[in-house]
């Protein structure tokens, strides 16, 4: 039947593949099937966030059309109805810029202390550590930040206010350097600092043994044989890991609510007092603001959903492409 | 997968194939066998008579394993893997549709090279595996178990240490246990794939002496590269041969002391005699 | 250069012990003697005192932070140009790079102490029975005494039921998306791999207004501890996904065959031989997954919301819950509200410790067959992979990564050959 015996004469071997009759089991193929449908009910749930955002923000668009995107403030109730992103966009933008100056330098030190440094015996404790760094809830971060860096931080940015300010975004307008997007965006480096540096270490650990034998064979010092074999090989995971880790800071909001002190102002003075963060504007606005005001923040929930689906995706693009990201699942 | 599924499924699955009990013989016919697309085996016929030993001798990569696999429709779980041709189990044939995959591989059991026992479960588990996932219930476990280890020369070696993980074994106890797993479905053949290649002498000519054993319930098949071993233990021996770029095929097949002591083909007579492969 | 034999030293050193000379101890380079090391202090103390006059006695700065920001520049750069005076300039580069990395990993190491250590040390001491017996439905903000008169008992019931809720959903939602993906296959596998990627990146804030969006909106009880329960169910899918997805990949594809050549169907060699195979790395990973559940607080607004008042019914009404508590106590800074913060950030950081210490050690214990440990204990470290010495059979395992072999040349150019 499914195999064509029939046409096989002796001594005349058939040469075309038969078909094997799909014999499973029922209970397999429900197996299969139920395994196949909660997987791709994933798919079906990111859509769903997509949709259900759009559709129950999409009436505030409909109010401030594209000014949404140009406006900043969240006057949603009475005559004048003023509200939009411009500002909390900047602020994000900024914050995430910060984190990433702070986190992306300390994350790779990390990763390459613990692939190419740490003693073997010391290394998975540090590991341990570095996951748990992930693990500690951002509302512990920010009850740490407030009363711990934030007044040991100040004295460093008005400092830098002083006598940097001929660099603009070193200047303050106010002489008050507390609750800044300077400081939010110094907590979020602390926090992404553990994503950064797990991806980082993973690529880097991928790296071919005999290129960074062949480099130190050459007389290479450990540090040159790093900047010449492990930093190039991890290349493309470090970029991808770089743009994880922001894309957690732009979504990052206990930790800059607690920090940040709601300015609508967009200032070039990243030290000075006050800035506002679309994840910030979502959790402080919530319930006020009445039925325009829930639609403007679910459509700014939608703004950040995909500005950061958009960067994850990219990420996993480069490092799925890149040489040291074979292997590697972000 | 290359498998589809035909749609008539429902007229023949209904169909409860009766197997027999008792060693059952096995023909191949005309088998051809692709990896994505490359022919690796081509119009392979072999006769393995009920209650023999045969050996499958043959230099690496010659696809005696492809076709040990194709016995019992294991190929069909690679990627890309293809097949043409008919096996025959005691007259069946187990492409055919009138057995399951799964039911044919209850018949038709397997001994791998690198022993292979369940990590997770116990030595007294790993030997009723194959029945709790058949879901065949026993009267006497223990007695099966039992009888399974010491068909498997191993009962006396573990019976005081039923409880323990199969990982924890030796890798010659390690692979007894899968013999003896594979014995307790009660096969009615056993294929076995270089199963002494990881072991040492004194594994190894305990597994011979348990296929001896063995060889009335159950007709077995063997892999393997040891000449002395397929001397030893076979009654029928089939000699593989691929030359180069060119699939697999039997040189030449026949009882074991007419393939070792006076071959027809001359490869065959420098293979076993050593000078080639 | 490993096997170099001792004798040949025997007549000018005192002959070595035959223990073996350990390669590649980063911290310990041949090389780096007593006179490296008083560099290295007689850099840190003079840069101290350079920084310290400049600091606090010229510019009349504060803050620790600029401070020791100011110290390690300054550290750094005297280091380097003294010992350019000792070894070449390479090697100088090379030990000044080494400090910056070994600086940058313990500042990460120092940060997660700091952070323990403090909320620790605030908390414990304004630990109190009533907290673990009382809810805050006598809360008055402006009452000094209030920590005799609340607990937060109420949030604990909360997080626990939301917590425990979004894994008991979580958990096999996860484990069977990665059966999907490494185990049944076929088509659309990719994209789900890189959805599941994509969502473990997700805000999770949008994961609280997308569910409110879809259900608070219509639903009867406008805020429910069930609510919550969704949006950090969507939290802990993907990353309980992809790790889950890791483990099953190392289970050696031998015993798949194994299973199946005794006729097994797919689903049992899936429920009888796989995942028994993978549990401790499912332990680990769905416990992980848990604990960074436990913390997440952002999507909690949007749907349980929180409450003063005891609400045991996940299903009906606003609930407190850990996170969102400590959360208002922070930003209501008052006198004694500071201390409750101090406690309940204390038992929350607590019970995440468990949680990641138990995944930890459940990780370890009583999988399968060494080499199998071995391997899962690489996946779950990933960095322990290139450690040569748990070196992974590479069984089985679809994408099984190679093992790397750490160097194992003395990564010194300056050693000398023969001694
Ligand atoms: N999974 C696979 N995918 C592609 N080609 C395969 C696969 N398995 C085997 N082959 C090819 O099929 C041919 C036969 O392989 P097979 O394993 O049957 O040889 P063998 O005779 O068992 O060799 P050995 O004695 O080394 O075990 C070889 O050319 C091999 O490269
Ligand atoms: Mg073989």
């Amino acid at each position: 039947m499914a195999i064509a015996t029939e046409t096989v004469g002796p001594g005349r071997a058939p040469l075309t593949p038969a078909t094997i009759r799909n014999d499973r089991r029922k209970g397999d193929r429900v197996f299969r099937g139920f395994a196949r449908g909660t997987g791709y009910a994933t798919l079906v749930l990111l859509f769903l966030i997509g949709l259900f955002l759009f559709i129950e923000g999409w009436p505030a668009i409909h109010v401030a059309g594209w000014h949404f995107f140009t406006t900043s403030g969240f006057q949603t109730i009475g005559k004048t109805k003023h509200f939009g992103v411009e500002a909390s966009l900047y602020g994000t933008v900024v914050v995430a810029l910060v984190a990433l100056a702070v986190g992306t330098p300390v994350a790779i030190a990390t990763a390459l202390f613990l692939t190419e440094y740490a003693p073997r015996r010391l290394r998975p404790f540090m590991i341990a550590v570095v996951d748990l760094a992930a693990a500690i809830p951002s509302v512990i971060y920010g009850l740490w930040a407030i009363y711990e860096l934030q007044p040991n931080v100040v004295g460093i940015s008005g400092w830098m206010s002083r006598h940097l300010s001929w660099i603009p975004i070193f200047k303050v307008a106010t002489p008050q350097v507390n609750a800044s997007l300077f400081i939010a965006g110094l907590v979020v480096g602390i926090m992404i600092v553990p994503i950064i540096a797990s991806v980082t270490r993973e690529v880097f650990s991928l790296t071919p043994p005999g290129e960074k034998e062949g480099a130190l064979a050459l007389g290479a010092t450990r540090s040159a044989m790093i900047r010449r074999v492990v930093l190039p090989f991890g290349r493309g995971g470090m970029i991808s890991a770089v743009m994880l880790g922001m894309g957690r800071a732009l979504g990052e909001t206990i930790a800059v609510v607690i920090i940040l002190s709601e300015s609508f102002f967009i200032s070039p003075h990243i030290l000075q007092s006050g800035g506002t963060t679309v994840a910030q504007l979502i959790a402080v606005h919530f319930g006020q603001g009445g039925r325009l005001g829930t639609q403007a923040l679910l459509f700014a929930g939608l703004v950040l959903f995909a500005v950061t689906l958009a960067i994850n995706l990219a990420a996993s693009a480069i490092v799925s492409r890149s040489r040291s990201g074979a292997g590697v699942d972000l | 997968m290359t498998l589809t599924a035909t749609n008539d499924r429902n007229t023949v699955s209904d169909v409860q194939p009766t197997p027999g009990t008792g060693a059952a013989g096995l023909v191949a016919r005309e088998v051809c066998a692709w990896f994505s697309g490359r022919l690796v085996l081509e119009g392979v016929t072999l006769a393995m008579p009920r209650s023999t030993v045969t050996a499958l001798i043959g230099p690496s990569g010659c696809g005696k394993s492809t076709f040990l696999r194709i016995l019992n429709r294991m190929h069909e779980l690679v990627p890309g893997a293809q097949l043409a041709g008919s096996v025959e189990l005691d007259g069946t044939d187990i492409y055919a549709g009138r057995l399951r995959a799964t039911d044919t591989r209850r018949n038709i059991g397997m001994v791998f090279q690198k022993p292979n026992p369940f990590p997770a479960m116990s030595i007294y588990d790993n030997v009723l595996s194959g029945l709790k996932f058949s879901r065949i219930s026993v009267s006497d476990r223990d007695a099966l178990v039992e009888v399974s280890l010491t068909k498997a020369g191993l009962w006396n070696e573990v019976k005081n240490r039923m409880r323990e993980l199969g990982g924890a074994l030796s890798g010659g106890q390690q692979q007894r246990l899968c013999i003896a797993r594979a014995l307790a479905v009660e096969p009615r053949v056993l294929l076995m794939d270089e199963p002494c290649s990881a072991l040492d002498p004194t594994s190894t000519a305990r597994i011979e002496q348990t296929i001896a054993d063995i060889a009335d319930e159950v007709t077995v098949v063997i892999v393997t590269h040891n000449m002395q071993q397929a001397q030893r233990v076979s009654d029928v021996c089939a000699f593989f041969l691929a030359a180069e770029n060119e699939p697999g095929r039997i040189i030449e097949a026949g009882p074991t002391d007419v393939i070792f002591g006076s071959p027809t083909d001359e490869r065959t007579s420098d293979y076993v005699h050593g000078r080639f492969g | 250069m490993t096997t170099l034999a001792p004798t040949s030293s025997s007549t000018a050193a005192p002959p070595l012990p035959p223990t073996p000379r350990r390669i590649g101890a980063p911290l310990r380079p041949r090389d780096f003697g007593w006179a490296d090391a008083g560099i290295l202090a007689a850099s840190l103390l003079s840069s101290f005192l350079l920084v310290w006059v400049v600091f606090y006695q010229v510019t009349l700065l504060s803050g620790i932070f600029g401070f020791l920001l100011c110290w390690y520049a300054a550290f750094l750069a005297l280091y380097w140009v003294v010992t350019t005076q000792v070894v070449d300039r390479q090697a100088a580069t090379d030990r000044t790079a080494t400090v910056v990395v070994v600086t940058g990993a313990f500042l990460v190491l120092g940060i997660v102490a700091f952070i323990v250590g403090w909320v620790t040390w605030k908390g414990v001491g304004h630990l109190h029975t009533n907290l673990f017996v009382k809810d805050m439905s006598h809360f008055v903000p402006a009452d000094r005494n209030v920590l005799h008169q609340i607990g937060v008992l109420h949030a604990i019931v909360g997080t626990v039921e939301q917590v425990g809720i979004a894994a008991a959903i979580g958990v096999p939602v996860a484990v069977t998306t990665a059966v999907f993906l490494n185990e049944v296959g076929g088509r659309g596998t990719r994209i789900v791999r890189t959805v599941v990627t994509a969502m473990s990146g997700l805000p999770s804030i949008v994961a609280g207004v997308f569910v409110y969006s879809i259900l608070v909106e219509t639903s009867v009880s406008r805020y429910s501890g069930f609510l919550a329960s969704l949006a950090l169910f969507i939290l802990i899918l993907p990353s309980v996904t992809r790790t889950t997805e890791e483990v099953l990949r190392i289970v050696p594809g031998g015993l798949r065959e194994a299973s199946l050549a005794l006729g097994a169907s797919e689903f049992r060699t899936v429920w009888s031989v796989v995942l028994p195979t993978a549990r401790s790395g499912m332990i680990t990973a769905s416990l992980l997954g848990i604990a960074i559940a436990v913390g997440e607080t952002a999507p909690l607004i949007f749907t349980s919301f929180g409450n003063n008042n005891m609400n045991v019914n996940p299903f009906h009404g606003a609930q407190a819950a850990l996170p969102l508590v400590l959360y208002d106590f922070v930003r209501q800074p008052q006198g004694a509200l500071i201390d409750l913060a101090y406690a309940t950030a204390f038992i929350l950081l607590a019970l995440v410790l468990i949680l990641f210490v138990l995944a930890r050690v459940l990780g370890r214990q009583r999988s399968t067959s060494g080499a199998l440990r071995a391997r899962l204990r690489s996946v779950l470290r990933p960095s322990a992979r290139s450690g040569g010495s748990e070196n992974p059979s590479p069984v089985g395992g679809r994408a099984g990564r190679p093992p790397l072999e750490i160097l194992t040349v003395s990564p010194n150019p300056k050693e000398p050959l023969l001694p």
